[in-house]
């Protein structure tokens, strides 16, 4: 079979795939992987629109170095495979930057805070943390935690908590509910989303944080960034570009405020 | 029921895509199993053991590594295959529909593949004969002798393959299809109301199980209309 003809092949083929060639003469498209499960960062809102903190900051970025934009939603297990496969060029998920992860891919610079916070029902009595905000391993025992599979959180536990009672889940919604369950005693996870979805909520009432925010940069990095394949530097510094720009021109901060009362990053990171 | 409002139409829309996952990975389904039954009984040793191998590898392993495998291993493999012709191209790309259509298809196709095989060893060896006797081809034996018989016999356990097929639609959200388990997961981050939104897909499952269920019984009392009664 001669070269042309494959190619001819190849060319019919793609009426089922979706073959991408490097360059052309159309705007640059970028493909954005995020759960759309995650809100009030990622999700997806009974008109179908896709909503929050990420979607923002997604958009903002891609008006600001002129591509279009297509999200792509992913479980979060499957986040960094599918962005190797080539599903999609970014994650913005809410993703932390952590040495774990550069490991395998490359993070432009921080657009948000990245912090966990154990919570638990009011009527659980006991002393998690000392007054310095260290976390007394024997006071852990008997109580089960639940923990979201392939996060900071969980990394966190695995190093610092090796002998606690560990529950993974897929999925933040199933931690709540085993939470409410009683299926677990404890859980960690962000706390913003925490407040927000849960804490300030009828649900929520019985439940309280059981210790103080944790936020060590080796477990948690330095914040939330956008996720890409390595080396693909040109890329990345636009997107540094226009994150900076963001968050100096406040726009950032409006992000934020639709959804809390307080913004979510450190205006250093614009310099 | 409150929390369900503005959620119908995805869920209407989520279903849509249950229906074109089950139709396409119907027929796809037929046509593995049919080739892997004549495989299986045919003459040749290669096709026996390859068939053998695939019915062995499929009904062994669980479903969904089955689609993981078909949807991140696809990507890389064509890509790289691609990229020896063009090295222009960046990616190819499966997308999640294909990708989850075609490994429930090969999946239950497996199973489909002994079902029809024993449907067509189940042919009564007297009407071959008789055929035979007739004068007829091998061809028109087939078509007009071991088919009519064949899929009689293969009719109710394939009505079980079908819902198999029907109920592993749902594990294709986990590769990002927006069917009805995936429009779930989304309405309950946003309304905090797990058992309504599961509630909602399982009566959609419902529906589309019984639909192929009756069909499958008014399929039977067609294919029994000439032999209710006779011996």
């Amino acid at each position: 079979m001669s070269l042309s003809k494959i190619k001819t092949l190849a060319f019919g083929l793609s009426t089922m795939l979706a073959i991408g060639t490097a360059g052309g003469a159309t705007a640059e498209v970028l493909r954005v992987g995020m759960e759309c499960t995650y809100a009030p960062f990622n999700y997806k809102t009974a008109d179908g629109e896709l909503a929050g903190y990420d979607v923002d900051v997604a958009n903002g970025v891609a008006e600001l170095i002129g591509a279009d934009i297509e999200f792509v939603c992913q479980e979060w297990d499957g986040m960094i495979p599918s962005l190797l496969a080539n599903k999609f060029d970014l994650i913005i998920a809410s993703m932390s930057i952590t040495e774990k992860r550069m490991k395998k891919i490359d993070f432009s610079g921080p657009y948000r805070f990245s912090t966990g916070q154990i919570l638990g029902a009011k009527s659980t009595e006991a002393n998690l943390f000392d007054s310095d905000g260290k976390p007394i391993p024997k006071n852990f025992d008997g109580l089960k935690v639940g923990l979201e599979r392939a996060t900071t959180y969980q990394s966190w536990f695995d190093d610092i908590l090796p002998g606690a009672d560990i529950v993974l889940y897929d999925g933040s919604e199933p931690l709540y509910l085993d939470l409410q369950n009683g299926r677990v005693d404890l859980i960690m996870t962000n706390p913003m989303k925490a407040h927000l979805k849960f804490l300030s909520k009828e649900n929520g009432a019985g439940f309280e944080f059981k210790g103080p925010v944790v936020d060590e940069e080796k477990y948690f990095g330095i914040g939330v960034g956008i996720g890409l394949r390595q080396g693909e530097d040109e890329l990345k510094g636009r997107l540094n570009g226009a994150l900076k720009t963001l968050i100096n021109s406040g726009e950032l901060e409006t992000y934020a405020r639709k959804i809390f009362p307080f913004k979510l990053h450190k205006d250093e990171w614009g310099q | 029921m409150d929390a369900l409002i503005g959620w119908w139409d995805d869920y209407f829309w989520g279903a849509v895509i249950v229906g074109k996952v089950f139709l396409c990975s119907l027929s796809l389904m037929i046509t593995f199993g049919l080739l892997g039954a004549m495989a299986k009984l045919s003459n040749s040793r290669i096709a026996q053991n390859l068939a053998g191998i695939y019915t062995v590898v499929f009904r062994g392993t669980p479903p969904i590594l089955i689609i993981l495998l078909f949807y991140f291993g696809s990507a890389i493999t064509l890509t790289a295959i691609a990229q020896i012709i063009d090295p222009e191209i960046k990616f190819v790309d499966v997308p999640p529909f294909w990708a989850g259509t075609i490994a429930i298809a090969v999946l239950v196709g497996s199973y489909a593949t002994e079902t029809f095989r024993g449907a067509f060893l189940g042919v009564n060896p007297g009407s071959i004969e008789a055929a035979r006797a007739l004068g007829m081809s091998n061809l028109q034996t087939f078509i007009y002798v071991r088919i009519p018989e064949m899929w009689r016999l293969a009719l109710p356990p394939f009505g079980n393959h079908m819902l198999s097929l029907i109920k592993d639609t749902a594990l294709i959200s986990i590769i990002g299809l927006n069917e009805t388990m995936f429009v779930a997961k989304q309405a309950i981050t946003v309304t905090g109301q797990p058992f309504t939104m599961y509630i909602v897909v399982g009566a959609i499952y419902l529906g589309f199980s019984t639909v192929v269920t009756v069909v499958v019984m008014g399929v039977e009392k067609f294919g029994e209309r000439t032999t209710v009664g006779a011996l």
